[in-house]
């Protein structure tokens, strides 16, 4: 019974689908430890990611009623949520004995990371949202790392929320060696079980839906990434995750105007950690680049980037627009460099090929925007083909450029925005680079 | 609208051939499409990949299921984003789904003569799924079938091939007149034995010529 209150306190979960045997939550809901609620709100709103709409809560004949029945695609991955399925919750307060927590970082802030770092602490106190504004290599993880330390000591549940799994990934060995006595679950799809109740949560968006009233810390990494800035349903997931009066901690390099005028505390940090400015993108004409890769040729320009990186032994990354264009061009890079690969967000074996990048395996990877935010890789060059198209907005574009230069050893990286034109989005983010490394003095 | 697989916008493609014909609206994007592999000429009854009749097919040749199925096919191969196709209608029960293929079945079943009777699910399975998987693929479709058979509770996912040819009672007739000539319809045909014993009932209760038409050849 124990281990289905650590499993199941805070949690909202499918009753079929839960990994305990069937006798053992039925005698939980008989005594009253378990809650059972129904599947739908009012008919036609999910219970678990409080989707509600036409395009995604659809009607069916269910062979089980015998009547209509209303289901969610949205979060249907997760097990489908239906008119007449079950929602189950620990419903009893927590009898979870309280952990012992240890703090093992010997890295030190800056003295601009330090502010920050007590502003946090200082919005958390008083249950007042927070918005850590600050330019990517800014040391934006570890300056929460004392808020953190804290709240957990106080016997809170504290959740960091990233919009991708590749970001929690990332963040997953970190927080695990700073805080090596914390209980820690990192949460993406289909992440392994971990057992225990754990403190602090590492979590894609999307798997707060399977939490409520949980948390009494939330911090949303990335708060501006896609899919959590296109995805209603996602913030919604966030306030429902964590408990009513929790304050809200919102890290990322490109908030939204809407988030800058919503959170009234911010602290702002435009200057990296090792104290070096931000490489500043370049605009370079690559005219009629799709037609030449749709017609089985790499632009010149652009292979000799590769070539050149390739001769200097540097890792690269090289975005795309698209999955169609990358598939069309991952053949083409091949025929002359072998070992290249291909990233994007369909692509199972995305987290072996980037730590064979890492491991320096192989020279480089084109990707989609996939890879543009959480990512860190020692003295990478990046360069962005078709910067010029929608899907890189100036703040995708700024995390792209944001991948360069990030350790201390190599401040300096290439940023190349290969364009077909250049576009406002692409000026916008290069005015933006260039004024944060103007006011980093400040 | 958004593709129903990837969730990627699609550009919406209204034709004058979508509004004069009538035709059904594409619910997956061209990526996603792209993805299914059709079967090419192979075996006459189930269109394994070869020339002339499989070894499978051949092998129930040999057995009492002798001449039960007079022809047939299947549209597609069991490939990667096929399994993922039928995970996500199958077991996490996207019965929108259903209408993925809707177009492709109404070109193979339009141009038909015979009666189609889809395979039947079990009452408690189709309890347990909430929806006739099955049936549903034709109804996207708008093709008209009759349902001539009952299925008992048997699972044959769990038995081996020859364990299934032993089962003689999977299904049974229901009562409805059997029409002479019958297009057997499946979602996925694995070792053909699901298939052939449906048509044994059926050819006993007197259809002339059964062909059989499966959506998957696994």
């Amino acid at each position: 019974m124990k281990q289905l209150e650590e499993f199941l306190t805070g949690r909202t979960w499918l009753r079929n689908f839960i990994p305990f045997p069937k006798e053992l939550v039925d005698k939980a809901i008989s005594t009253g430890a378990i809650s059972v609620s129904q599947g739908m709100l009012d008919g036609r709103q999910c219970a678990r990611c409080l989707e509600k709409s036409k395009q995604k809560i659809i009607p069916f004949l269910c062979a089980r009623c015998n009547g209509i029945c209303y289901y969610c695609r949205h979060c249907i991955k997760m097990g489908r949520i239906s008119s007449c399925t079950e929602l189950i919750t620990w419903a009893l307060p927590s009898t979870i004995s309280p952990q012992s927590h240890s703090f093992h970082w010997n890295g030190n802030l800056t003295p601009l990371q330090e502010k920050a770092s007590l502003e946090v602490q200082n919005s958390l106190s008083q249950k007042n949202d927070h918005l850590v504004y600050a330019v990517c290599g800014a040391g934006k993880t570890e300056l929460l790392f004392p808020s953190i330390f804290d709240a957990l000591k106080k016997g809170q549940r504290v959740c960091i929320a990233a919009p991708r799994t590749d970001v929690v990934l990332e963040l997953s060995p970190r927080l695990r060696t700073v805080f090596p006595n914390t209980i820690v679950h990192s949460l993406y799809g289909n992440s392994p079980e971990e057992p225990g109740f754990a403190q602090l949560v590492l979590a894609t968006t999307h798997q707060l839906y399977r939490f409520k009233d949980a948390f009494d810390v939330m911090i949303v990494d990335e708060a501006d990434a896609f899919p959590y800035s296109y995805d209603p349903a996602l913030k919604r997931a966030v306030i429902k995750a964590k408990k009513k009066e929790a304050p809200i901690i919102y890290v990322s390099a490109t908030p939204s105007d809407q988030l800058i005028k919503q959170v009234s505390n911010t602290s702002k940090i435009f200057q990296r950690f090792h104290g070096y400015p931000l490489p500043v993108p370049e605009f370079r004409s690559l005219w009629g680049y799709e037609k030449d890769i749709a017609k089985g040729r790499i632009p010149s320009k652009l292979m000799a980037w590769v070539d050149d990186k390739i001769a200097k032994e540097q890792p690269f990354l090289l975005f795309f627009p698209s999955i169609e264009l990358i598939e069309q061009a991952i053949v083409l890079f091949q025929k002359k460099h072998p070992s290249i690969e291909a990233v994007h967000s369909q692509d199972e074996d995305r987290k072996e090929k980037i730590m064979k990048l890492r491991q320096r395996q192989i020279p480089g990877v084109l990707t989609s925007t996939i890879l543009e935010r959480g990512i860190t890789i020692t003295n990478v060059q990046v360069a962005v083909v078709g910067a010029d198209q929608p899907i890189f907005d100036a703040a995708a574009l700024i995390q792209i450029s944001g991948r360069t230069g990030r350790s201390k050893d190599y401040p300096d990286g290439e940023i190349v925005f290969f364009h077909n034109g250049i576009v406002r989005q692409m000026d916008k983010a290069k005015k933006l680079i260039v004024s944060y490394n103007e006011g980093a003095g400040i | 609208m958004n593709c129903y697989l990837c969730d990627r916008m699609t550009s919406s493609q209204v034709s004058w051939r979508s509004i004069f014909f009538n035709e059904l609206e594409e619910v997956i994007c061209l990526r996603c499409r792209a993805g299914f592999e059709r079967t090419a000429v192979g075996c006459p009854l189930c269109s394994a990949p070869g020339e002339g009749k499989c070894l499978n097919c051949s092998q129930w040749e040999t057995t009492e299921y002798a001449g039960v199925i007079d022809s047939g096919k299947s549209l597609y191969r069991y490939n990667h984003a096929m399994k993922e196709f039928l995970h996500q209608y199958k077991f996490l029960k996207d019965v929108v789904l259903s209408e993925v293929f809707a177009s492709v079945l109404k070109e193979e079943c339009g141009k038909q003569n015979s009666v189609i009777v889809p395979i039947p699910m079990n009452a408690v399975k189709l309890k347990e799924r909430t929806f006739p998987q099955v049936d549903r693929l034709l109804d996207a479709a708008s093709i008209p079938y009759t349902h001539c058979l009952g299925k008992n509770e048997v699972g044959l996912g769990e038995k081996s091939k020859s364990e299934r040819m032993a089962l003689q009672d999977v299904f049974w007739w229901n009562g409805q007149a059997v029409p002479e000539k019958i297009l057997l319809f499946d979602d996925l045909y694995t070792t053909g034995s699901t298939m052939r014993l449906a048509a044994k009932v059926l050819k006993e209760k007197g259809a002339k010529e059964i062909k059989i038409l499966a959506l998957i050849r696994a």
